[in-house]
């Protein structure tokens, strides 16, 4: 009685689930117990029937329009065209948004970058220059600003 | 929610694309007219204080203010100025970004011309009469005063 309270809830085990101790175990307890062998018996015909049951219930049922069926109703709950992309922005507001303000950022870069490069294009702080046909100038850029002094005088003094 | 969002961004967009890339606003200049002489003991006139530094890289030793203009000036309308020398000078602003001005100053006594571009905050000391008997006449621009 012992043994079987220890085999017997391995008789419904599947192929490769017990170990191999166990299956050696398992053999020598039926061999020598019979109500544990008419206990497997019992299952083994349990388990066919029911296979047999469940086999008999999916053939009677037509499955014939089924995946007809499914594509039916998937085909009448999604809205078509322009229709379904205002559906889709209104569930999804942050992508709309995000769509909506990307030509104006592109704009607002693209605006930025030819103010950018129009203002380093331009002279800076620090282009002097200086033509004289009497004289010959002198610029000194000092670090309160430049400083022009004429120079010598390239004419002859009296002429 | 979508139509209105595409409409405040081309609004948006249009309305940045107008905006002119600078504006252009008259610059208030101040215009001082002083002379250098290179005789007598070194003296400097207190309202030219301001220009110390950059007058000290001459040889010029006294230094006296002579005349002074201030005006409000548009770009390429040229600002005459008298000379004591009877002379006449011509300041124009060429161009003015955030940071810079472009003067023209030309001297056509002295067939002299000068294109000079400047932080706003600095000036041009600027000769516009030669030597003579020891002194010169300068004068010194200076942008947003």
């Amino acid at each position: 009685m012992k043994d079987c309270t220890t085999y017997a809830p391995m008789l419904g085990a599947r192929e490769g689930e017990l170990a191999a101790g166990e299956r050696t175990g398992l053999a020598g307890h039926l061999e020598a117990c019979a109500a544990c062998r008419a206990r497997l018996a019992d299952e083994r015909a349990l388990e066919g029937l029911l296979g047999e049951a469940l086999l008999r219930a999916a053939a009677r049922r037509d499955f014939g329009d089924f995946a007809d069926g499914v594509m039916a109703r998937v085909g009448a709950t999604q809205p078509s065209g322009l229709r379904a992309l205002l559906a889709f922005f209104r569930q999804h507001r942050v992508i709309a948004a995000a769509s909506a303000l990307a030509p104006t950022l592109a704009a607002l870069a693209l605006i930025v970058y030819f103010q950018t490069r129009g203002t380093t294009s331009g002279p800076l702080a620090g282009d002097f220059e200086v033509t004289s046909e009497e004289h010959s100038p002198m610029v000194l850029d000092t670090s309160d600003g430049p400083l022009i002094l004429l120079g010598d005088s390239d004419e002859p003094e009296g002429t | 929610m979508t139509g209105r969002l595409a409409k405040a961004a081309v609004l948006t967009a249009a309305v940045l694309s107008a905006l002119p890339a600078e504006a252009a606003p008259g610059v208030p200049v101040r215009v001082r007219v002083i002379r250098g002489s290179r005789q007598g003991p070194p003296a400097l006139d207190p309202q030219l204080q301001d220009l110390q530094a950059q007058l000290g890289h001459t040889a010029y030793l006294r230094w006296e203010q002579v005349g002074e203009h201030r005006a409000d000036m548009d770009f390429n309308k040229p600002l005459d100025v008298p000379l004591p020398s009877g002379d006449r000078l011509q300041i124009l602003i060429l161009e003015s970004r955030k940071e810079t001005v472009t003067f023209e100053v030309r001297v056509p006594a002295q067939k002299t011309q000068s294109k000079l571009t400047i932080s706003k905050d600095k000036r041009i000391v600027h000769q516009v009469t030669p030597e003579k008997d020891g002194s010169a006449y300068f004068v010194t621009i200076r942008p947003w005063p």
